[in-house]
Order: C-alpha cells, then sequence, then structure tokens
C-alpha cells in the first residue's frame, strides 16, 4: 500500500476549535438588529379540511409585521421529491399533528405567539389512518394525493428484487422459519432543534442560513416556491448541530416560511424550534413491519429468503419511496441464496410523517434478516458466526439481484475480526451452558448473552439518482488555499476529509487550506449529501480538483527549476529539481503567477454508470459495498427486564480510512444510534398524536447505556474511491441493533422481535396496555 | 430586578425580569451563546455550567437565584494564552468533537469533574457525563479526552 502523508493520519477536525471554545455560531445564536422572531400555527388534529383561515386578526396584534399561508407561495408552496406531495404552509388539507398552517413574524417571540393565537382557523376534522395495515383498505380515508394511474391514493410504492421462486423452495425445505417483525420509528433527536434565519437583501432576493444537509435542494425549493431566479436566492450552511438524516425538508419548509416573511417585511427574520416542536413537527424514521421466509438445508446452507414488508410513510412521502428502495435492496441480508423475493410497499398514514434517517431503510430491515438468520443458525444448530461465515457474501460471488462482486469485499474477514476481538468462542460457550429456559419469577438472576449481526450497505445513492459530486480549489494572494464542495458537513467531519484530501495531492499541509462553509453561491451543486456519499463522491472530486492545480504548479516548478516534470520531487512542501536545492513552496506559486497560470481548479467526479430495472427486480444497486460485523454482550436482569449492554465490538470494512478520529468517531456514535434503537427509543402515536415530546419521555443513550466500544477497521479497497475509501456514517449504525437483540436471546431464550426491547418486551414478551391522549402532544405546541 | 454576580471571574450587574432562566440570562442578556439550550427542561445538558463549583443545568435555575454566586461559563474555560485550555484541546486531539453543540455542556462537566475529584476512572467520568446527551459522539473519545487531561493535571501537580 503507498505511503500517505496525511490520509489515514491522525489529524485535528478543521472546526473543532471554534465548537470547544463555544464560538461557533449556531442558528440560535445569531442575531441581527431588526431581527424578527418567527413562529407557526399548526394543526391540533391529525387530519383535517381547513374550512376558513383568516390571519388578518394577527396582523393587528401589536409587534405583528407579517403573516403568511399557502397564498403567499407560488403554487401554493408544492414541492418534495421524487413525490411533489407537501406544502410549505398547508393548502386545504392537514394530514398530521403540527403541521405548519400560518406563519408569524413578529418583533419578540411574545408577539409571534399572540399572532399565532390570534389567527382565526377553523379545522374540519377527518377520519383517519392510524395502522398501517389499514391504509390501502377500499374504505381508507384518503390521506395521500389522487393517483391518476387507479392505485390507491394511500399506496405510495412498492419495491421489488426478484431471483427464482423463494416460497416453492421454502415448502420443500427441510429446516424452514417463517417469523414477523416490527419497528417503531425512531426520532433523529439532534440536540440542536431546528432553525433558520432569512436575511432580505437590497437587491430583491434573500439569503437563508439553514441547517440543512443539502443547500441545492433547499436553494431551487426556494427559488421555485418564492417565485425567484435561482441569483436571488443564497443559501449558506451555518454549524449544524446534528442531523443523521433529520435536517432536509423540515428545514426546507422552515426556510421558505421565514424566506417568505423576510421578503414581505423588509427585515432579518429568524425562527427556532422549542424541543416540543422539534419532536412533533419533525419527520421520524419510518415505521415497518416486516414478514420472512427462510430456507436452509440441514448442513446449514441458505436456500431461499422471502421478504415482505410494510412501510408507513405517515402523511407526506419525503424519501419513503428512496428509503423502501433501500430496504428492498438490503432485506435479504449480505447472503448467498438460490432464490429471493423481496416486496417492500410504503402507504400514507397520518401518524406524523417519515423521511431520512441514518441507515435509511437498512437499519429497519437488519434488525429483522439478522435476528431471522440468527433464528436460523439455532435451527440447523450451527454457531451464528459459523452460520454467517458459511453462507455469506464473498469475493467472486453473485447477490441476489444479479450483481457479479469483482472487488472490495470484506465480510469474512470482519465476522473473523469479531469473533477474536470479542472472545467469542469462549464467552458464548459459557453462556450457553446454562439453562436457557426463562425463570422470570426469579429475581436478582442477572443472565449474560453474546450476539452478533453481519451488515452490507450500499456506498452513495446508487441507482436512486445521478451520482456526481463537484469541488474547488484555489490559491490566495497570502498563498492560503481556499477550497469548497457541494457537499456539506453537518458534524460528519467531511470538511476535514476533504481538507486531508486536497493536502495529500499539492503536498502542503492542512493548515494552509481552508474549507468554507457550504454556499451556494460559492460552491457548485454536486446532489443531496446523503447517503454517506460524501467521502467517496466529494473526495474524489477534491482529489481531481488539487490533482488539477498540482499539475500546474508541477509545470511552474519544472520551468523554475529548468527540469523535466518526471525529475521533480517533493521534500515536504518544497520542490527539489535536479540540482537538488529545496523551492519553498511559496516560490513555486510565485512563479506560477509570474508565468500567468490559473491558480486555481476545479475538479468533478461522476460515479461509474449502474442500472436497477425497477419492473424486474433486478440489476446492479450500488457500485459498491460496505460490510461489517458487530458483536453485542449484555446482561439481563431477568427480573426487571433491564438490559445493560456491557461489551461491544465492530469491525467494518470502509475500503480505506482517511480521517481517523473521524471515522472511530462515526462507528462510535452509529453504535450509540443503534443501542438506542435497540433498547430505549419509542415513539407511540395514539390516534395520531406523538406521545413523547421531549427528552423525559424519548429516552436516548446517555454515556452510562453505552459501553466501551472495541471497534476496528478492515480495509478492502475499492478502486473507484478516493485511495480505496468507500463509507462509513450511515453502516455505523446498523447492524447494532440485531447484535444486541441477538444477545438478549442468548442470555435469556427469549426473541424479542418488536423493537424496542423495552423492559416488559424482555420481561413480558409483549407490550403493556397503555392508554395516551392527545395531551402532552397539543401542550408541546403551545409551549414557547 | 438588579442582579449581582460573578460571570467567568468577574463582578457583573445586570437589570433583568425575575422570571427567566440563568440560561436566557446568559445568552440574551450578556450573549454568551457558548451555552446552548437543548431542552429547556433539564435533560440535556447542553446548559450546563459551573455555579459556585457545581455542574448545574442553566435552563433549571432562575436568574435571580444567581445572584451573589460565582458562575463559570463555556467563554471562562480558557488556557492561560486566552486560547483552549488542555481539556479544550485534548477534545480536538481525540476526535471528541462532531456537531460540536453538546460540547461545552461535555467540557462544562468535565471540568466539573475534575474539580472534585482529579482522578477519576473511566466509569466515574461516565456517571459525570449522565446528564449531558450527545448523538453524535457515542461518548468514546469525549471520555477519552476528559480522562487524558486528568492524566496530564495529575502529572503536572
Ligand atoms: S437545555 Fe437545559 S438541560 Fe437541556
Ligand atoms: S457532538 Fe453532536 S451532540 Fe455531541
Amino acid at each position: 500500500m503507498p505511503e500517505y502523508q496525511y490520509i489515514g493520519k491522525p489529524a485535528r477536525r478543521v472546526d473543532a476549535l471554534e465548537k470547544v471554545l463555544g464560538t461557533a455560531k449556531y442558528i440560535a445564536d445569531r442575531k441581527l438588529p431588526g431581527m424578527l422572531h418567527a413562529r407557526c400555527l399548526r394543526s391540533e388534529v391529525p387530519h383535517a379540511r381547513i374550512v376558513k383561515l383568516d390571519v388578518t386578526p394577527a396582523l393587528a396584534v401589536p409587534g405583528v409585521r407579517g403573516v403568511i399561508t399557502s397564498e403567499d407561495f407560488f403554487e401554493h408552496g408544492l414541492y418534495g421529491f421524487p413525490v411533489k406531495d407537501k406544502y410549505m404552509l398547508a393548502y386545504q388539507k392537514v394530514r398530521y399533528v403540527g403541521e405548519a398552517i400560518a406563519a408569524v413574524a413578529a418583533d419578540t417571540p411574545e408577539a409571534a405567539l399572540a399572532g399565532v393565537q390570534a389567527i382565526i382557523c377553523e379545522l374540519e376534522p377527518l377520519p383517519g389512518v392510524f395502522d398501517m395495515e389499514h391504509a390501502l383498505d377500499a374504505d381508507a380515508p384518503q390521506v395521500g394525493p389522487d393517483r391518476p394511474d387507479g392505485e390507491h391514493p394511500n399506496f405510495l410504492d412498492k419495491l421489488i428484487v426478484r431471483k427464482g421462486d423463494p416460497l416453492a423452495v421454502w415448502e420443500q425445505s427441510p429446516i424452514k422459519l417463517e417469523e414477523r417483525y416490527t419497528v417503531g420509528p425512531q426520532e433523529h433527536a439532534y440536540i440542536e432543534p431546528e432553525g433558520v434565519l432569512a436575511v432580505p437583501t437590497p437587491e430583491g432576493g434573500v439569503v437563508v442560513y439553514a441547517p440543512n444537509q443539502s443547500p441545492f435542494i433547499n436553494h431551487g425549493n426556494l427559488a421555485l416556491v418564492l417565485n425567484l431566479p435561482h441569483n436571488l436566492v443564497r443559501v449558506i450552511q451555518p454549524p449544524v448541530g446534528g442531523s443523521f438524516g433529520g435536517k432536509d425538508d423540515i428545514i426546507y419548509e422552515s426556510s421558505a416560511q421565514v424566506a417568505r416573511l423576510a421578503l414581505i417585511t423588509g427585515k432579518p427574520v429568524r425562527m427556532v424550534f422549542s424541543r416540543e416542536e422539534s419532536l412533533i413537527v419533525s419527520y421520524k424514521r419510518d415505521a415497518m413491519r416486516m414478514h420472512i421466509w427462510l430456507a436452509a438445508d440441514p448442513d446449514g446452507t441458505l436456500r431461499a429468503c422471502k421478504f415482505d414488508g410494510l412501510l408507513d410513510s405517515g402523511a407526506y412521502a419525503s424519501e419513503s419511496s428512496f428509503t423502501a428502495w433501500r430496504a428492498s435492496i438490503h432485506a435479504m441480508g449480505a447472503y448467498r441464496y438460490d432464490a429471493c423475493h423481496v416486496d417492500i410497499t410504503a402507504v400514507y398514514t397520518n401518524n406524523g410523517y417519515c423521511g431520512a434517517f441514518r441507515g435509511f431503510g437498512n437499519t429497519e430491515v437488519c434488525m429483522a434478516i439478522e435476528q431471522a438468520i440468527d433464528e436460523m443458525a439455532y435451527k440447523v444448530g450451527m454457531d451464528p458466526i459459523d452460520f454467517r461465515l458459511k453462507n455469506c457474501l464473498r469475493l467472486g460471488d453473485e447477490t441476489v439481484h444479479g450483481q457479479r462482486l469483482t472487488e472490495s469485499v470484506g465480510l469474512a474477514e470482519c465476522l473473523m475480526a469479531v469473533r477474536r476481538l470479542s472472545d467469542w468462542d469462549r464467552k458464548r460457550a459459557e453462556y450457553t451452558r446454562r439453562d436457557v429456559a426463562c425463570n422470570v419469577s426469579t429475581t436478582n438472576d442477572i443472565r449474560r448473552g453474546i450476539g452478533v449481526a453481519a451488515l452490507y450497505h450500499g456506498t452513495s445513492l446508487g441507482a436512486e439518482g445521478q451520482d456526481y459530486a463537484n469541488a474547488t480549489i484555489a490559491i490566495e494572494q497570502d498563498n492560503s488555499i481556499d477550497i469548497t464542495s457541494g457537499l456539506t458537513d453537518y458534524g460528519t467531519g467531511s470538511r476535514t476529509v476533504f481538507t486531508l484530501i486536497a493536502a495529500e495531492e499539492l503536498g502542503v499541509r492542512p493548515e494552509r487550506i481552508h474549507m468554507q462553509r457550504p454556499d451556494t453561491d460559492t460552491a457548485i451543486e454536486s446532489g443531496p449529501t446523503v447517503a454517506s456519499r460524501s467521502t467517496m463522491l466529494g473526495g474524489n472530486a477534491m482529489r481531481i480538483a488539487a490533482m488539477n492545480l498540482r499539475q500546474t504548479l508541477d509545470y511552474a516548478a519544472a520551468d523554475l527549476l529548468g527540469c523535466e516534470l518526471h525529475q521533480l520531487i517533493r521534500h515536504g512542501e518544497a520542490y527539489v529539481g535536479p540540482a537538488e536545492e529545496p523551492v519553498p513552496w511559496e516560490r513555486v506559486v510565485a512563479h506560477a503567477r509570474e508565468m500567468g497560470l490559473a491558480l486555481s481548479a476545479h475538479g468533478k467526479w461522476t460515479a461509474p454508470r449502474i442500472n436497477w430495472d425497477h419492473h424486474a427486480g433486478r440489476g446492479t444497486p450500488y457500485m459498491a459495498y460496505h460490510f461489517a460485523a458487530q458483536v453485542a454482550e449484555v446482561e439481563v436482569d431477568m427480573g426487571t427486564g433491564n438490559v445493560q449492554v456491557i461489551g461491544f465490538w465492530a469491525a467494518h470494512d470502509l475500503g480505506k480510512m482517511i480521517f481517523p478520529q473521524g471515522a472511530y468517531g462515526q462507528l462510535y456514535g452509529g453504535i450509540a444510534q443503534g443501542l438506542g434503537y435497540a433498547l430505549m427509543e419509542q415513539i407511540t402515536f395514539v390516534n395520531g398524536y406523538i406521545q413523547e415530546t421531549n427528552f423525559e419521555s424519548y429516552l436516548i443513550p446517555t454515556a452510562v447505556d453505552v459501553p466501551e466500544i472495541v471497534g476496528t477497521f478492515i480495509e478492502a479497497p475499492f478502486s473507484h474511491g478516493p485511495y480505496g475509501a468507500k463509507n462509513i456514517a450511515e453502516p455505523a449504525m446498523v447492524p447494532t441493533a440485531p447484535a444486541i437483540l441477538n444477545a438478549i436471546y442468548h442470555a435469556t431464550g427469549r426473541r424479542v422481535r418488536d423493537l424496542p426491547a423495552n423492559l416488559e418486551r424482555v420481561l413480558l414478551g409483549h407490550d403493556l396496555a397503555k392508554g395516551g391522549s392527545p395531551r402532552a402532544c397539543k401542550l408541546g405546541l403551545h409551549i414557547a | 430586578m438588579l442582579i449581582e454576580f460573578t460571570l467567568n471571574r468577574k463582578r457583573v450587574a445586570v437589570e433583568a425580569p425575575p422570571d427567566i432562566t440563568l440560561l436566557t440570562l446568559l445568552r440574551d442578556y450578556f450573549n454568551l451563546t457558548g451555552t446552548k439550550e437543548g431542552c429547556s427542561v433539564g435533560e440535556c445538558g447542553a446548559c450546563a455550567v459551573i455555579m459556585d463549583g457545581r455542574l448545574v443545568n442553566s435552563c433549571l435555575v432562575l436568574a435571580p437565584q444567581a445572584a451573589g454566586s460565582e458562575v463559570i461559563t463555556i467563554e471562562g474555560i480558557r488556557g492561560p494564552d486566552g486560547g483552549p485550555n488542555d481539556m479544550q484541546e485534548n477534545f480536538i486531539t481525540y476526535g471528541a468533537v462532531q456537531c460540536g453543540i453538546c460540547i461545552p455542556g461535555m467540557i462544562m462537566a468535565g471540568e466539573a469533574l475534575l474539580m472534585h475529584n482529579p482522578n477519576p476512572t473511566r466509569a466515574e467520568i461516565r456517571t459525570a457525563l449522565a446528564g449531558n446527551l450527545c448523538r453524535c459522539t457515542g461518548y468514546q473519545q469525549i471520555v477519552d479526552a476528559i480522562e487524558a487531561t486528568a492524566r496530564s493535571r495529575e502529572g503536572n501537580r
């Protein structure tokens, strides 16, 4: 492997200093003179027709400067991709509790609240759909938009994978499994609630500071609904206090609202959510119900998999058809089968709405398939790691989709690594020796178990969309270097990754380089910042930009040193020619200027073409896959049902590690989110009303819930990735929940097939009946 | 009402309504925005400051309660040269920072711990951080950074 100067070496995150000093300015920390405060009137019912909406009384409230409704947007603010079904403010109907109906800007937050309360809004309640199983009933109330194609309006999409006839194999098979699994919604729970700030410009446009993941999508939406030319709209991403897939649609909507209010009032307008507003209003990870059939031979060879999934998109499509697609591709797990069918159906209901969240469909299906695989291992009487090793995808295998894996397949190595690191064989034997039958009446009965889960996760967008990214690089007059990327950093560390790549290619110290904040005026559109694609797509673009600039400097150096290009060598930053006298980098730059060469460059990288046939359910879904295995060790208190994760090991094939602290940070953070998903994070909708409205009821893992994690990276390089790199952000969390659930089974002999595995599910095997009410939810909408 | 107290080692006096929180006082009256608001109900620790040597969630402290006390915020945590102190430097070195929104609270929690327990175990560090939520890091590198700070401060004693 080539030796790199900066790639894979410990580095300082480029934006860490301002964050540790407390000087980084998030949206809530930004104030401008004369700035107005905005707030939305939000629906208190899950489904209703808007019968009357009169905002004039709000305008009479002292301090109120502007009020808007859907009338203030082009085409009522209709937006959305790939399905256009949502409005920047509700038009004619509301479909979930918390949906924004009107927005008020006022001198103070108190006046804005008074303005909201003065609005006359009459809602005529409609029957709702609260159970995804009944969304497609003939008499189900219509939630989704009209379908001219004759499909049920509550049908959003269906995604399939097809190979052979798995049910026929299953019928004949000596060893078979049929089980159902469910996951509930998950909240992103970024610690920074949503906020946006819009500033009107003298030329009649607007600058929006928005902690969104994909400023260019926001930019396009804003130009559309504000009916402004693109050059009059600018979106800048300030520091983002966490996102995990969550800060897209909801931020686009808030951006459009404050932008319109800023244009109307001529003043800066800021909107900041309370935690309650954030939890009630923002989209969640989708709930899914899954039904799996697996067939195997007595020797442990997997033969067939059939996977049916139903996905609750809630009131709007958001990204759900993409989520369902990613779910369908990964639903069978990273294994070989003779036959496999996957059907994932996404439907509309009035349960809030769902969108992107780390893992994006794979987190949901992995919880199910990796438990089912574990159950099969028990059925055939094999060790769960041996069973996976026997069936897992290896170099040269063909996936069920029909894709030949010709490089970068590190799954078996990952499984063997976690087996070794976790001391699997010894613990497995030791904890199994006990009687696994449960005795819930025993108090102080603490049992240990250890479980594994494997993962594969397609890199970048795959056949979901056009896959490219742009980067620019320029040397400034003071010899500092400015770089830009159309992909953004919302805490992931990608700005540092890009900085290290530019430094490596140019052969200069990273301290020279300034990675600018994402800004639609200075960076070049690069598609969305999603799907863990920054390192690969943005990294390649940056590498190309830097290589282009380096070529220019190499010419200048050769001219200066009077030699051929191939005679140049580098000594630190300095250039050395045949005379062996090092010339400082600055002199080469100065000479390039004298030669009249352009000291800036652009890089664009487009992923290799792949294709997926949606009707046939076959093709090449992704150019490459991240592979991983994780092992969890748990202690279960058989008296209370409490589960403590006491050990965790993870081995991930990310191709190549670029920024070590960043990669490990993604790994640990992802595992913590997966642990929360497994054990405590529960969102409950009761007739469309969310019950968890702050962190006292929506629990996320604390430092004492998360164990010490032992992580290791397997580097099976991918030829198209920068230095061989693939991805890490999403895959880190995907296998965590099933690893923990498999460990719980090993400890207790009890399968928890519904997430989260809370106390009662672990202890009793079912939910306790709980009454819910709209109360907390409605209250949350009123908190200033 | 007039509220007088010591803020980041300076005596201050401010005219403010009695019903606001210390968090609002710090952010809106002193423009010290390093102290963050994540929940307003005492669950996340983003608003943590050190008050009379104890870690408190400033969203749960009424501004008048600060009268006569000594309050340290993240803006008061600096090295001798005005730059980052050793704990802040370690947060950078150990990769403890991702989105950063929880980090001021985490550093306050770390400093508060080391005031009372200069040589904590990793488990003790985790317990001290239990009131501070971080959604990005999984806590491990934050524990690393605080542990390293404790070790080097002990060594320099
Ligand atoms: S804002 Fe004070 S604890 Fe969350
Ligand atoms: S670094 Fe993002 S919440 Fe802690």
